[in-house]
């Protein structure tokens, strides 16, 4: 039989803003769109696990970020 | 709206993001500490920002932002706040570490760029995003490779690999094209984690409210279709990140 746990887990998505959603589907989403890091980075997730990332990179001063937002906008 | 008395020079305003009208509801939740989630008004756009200390997101910024600990809670911190606005109101999310040196900058800003805020905000509008990725399960261990020599074996070896990195299962390419069916829009993802160990494959997609009956049936189809032999996950609703 098809798993039906499965198939109901994926309907009962939990709400990233709470305890469940996990470091790396935030750092995912909220930085999806932002910068990118350099390097070969290490991340802890919920403490335990360490989930080592190669992150491409743009870091940006105050006044680049600025300037970045005065030309792409947050609006594509 | 009238401005406030300007904030001292310490402060720097962290943008959150635009929405079009303001609900006038208060958010708990702030990139720094304790500090309040406050509402701007122009041009019949309202900003979303909080008061910051230059000391953390001044220049010491990019820094901060190479310092996976600071990165990671200042990240759960706007998601967090950027969540709660996005409860209240169609939010256009700033990108994360957008600041403003003054309230003069940040309505310049609004002002300027209102014909592409608005447009955006209206595509936006009734949608949120969803984060889908698909794990394969672990496979039995591959036939050995059989070879005559070292030479082979390397060569065989290599184009198992290549032939992994490369191909898209013509599954996962008909599942992609059915999301995107529903799909008010998609996006790659996972610039950070796409490092996980078996993840075939992931994306971010921009679903309108409506749609999302059809959008649970299509997945569990697949969650079913596929029990034995991928894992999918699906987070969400993100307020559009991906998006703007």
């Amino acid at each position: 039989m098809p798993s039906q746990t499965q198939a109901d887990a994926i309907l009962a998505p939990h709400a990233p803003g709470e305890e469940e959603a996990s470091l790396l589907d935030i750092l995912d989403h909220v930085l999806n769109a932002g910068i990118v890091l350099h390097g070969s980075l290490v991340i802890s997730v919920a403490g335990v696990d360490l989930v080592y990332l190669g992150l491409n990179a743009v870091l940006t001063s105050v006044e680049t970020a600025l300037k970045h937002i005065e030309q792409q906008s947050l609006s594509s | 709206m009238k401005s406030k008395p300007r904030a001292s020079n310490d402060r720097l305003l962290y943008l959150y993001g635009i929405s079009a009208t303001n609900p006038n509801v208060k958010v708990t939740a702030s990139i720094h500490g304790s500090a309040a989630v406050e509402c701007l008004e122009n041009s019949g756009l309202t900003a979303w920002f909080s008061r910051v200390p230059d000391t953390e997101f001044g220049e010491k910024l990019a820094a901060n932002m190479e310092n996976l600990e600071w990165l990671s809670g200042a990240s759960v911190r706007h998601q967090r706040a950027v969540s709660q606005i996005s409860d209240l109101v169609t939010v256009l999310p700033a990108r994360f570490g957008t600041v403003f040196k003054s309230e003069e900058s940040l309505l310049q800003h609004v002002r300027e760029q209102k014909g592409k805020l608005s447009a955006t905000l209206a595509r936006i509008e009734g949608t949120e995003e969803w984060g889908i990725k698909l794990f394969l399960n672990p496979s039995p261990p591959a036939s050995p490779i059989e070879a005559t020599s070292g030479h082979d074996y390397l060569r065989a070896k290599a184009m198992v690999q290549v032939k992994k990195r490369t191909e898209l299962d013509p599954d996962v390419a008909e599942f992609a094209r059915e999301l995107q069916a529903i799909a008010a829009d998609s996006a790659p993802a996972g610039k950070v984690s796409s490092g996980q160990s078996n993840l075939e494959w992931q994306a971010s997609f921009l679903v309108r409210k409506k749609d999302r009956p059809k959008w649970d049936n299509m997945l569990k189809r697949y969650a079913t279709r596929w029990a034995d032999r991928r894992e999918i996950q699906c987070t969400g609703p993100w307020p559009p990140y991906s998006f703007v």
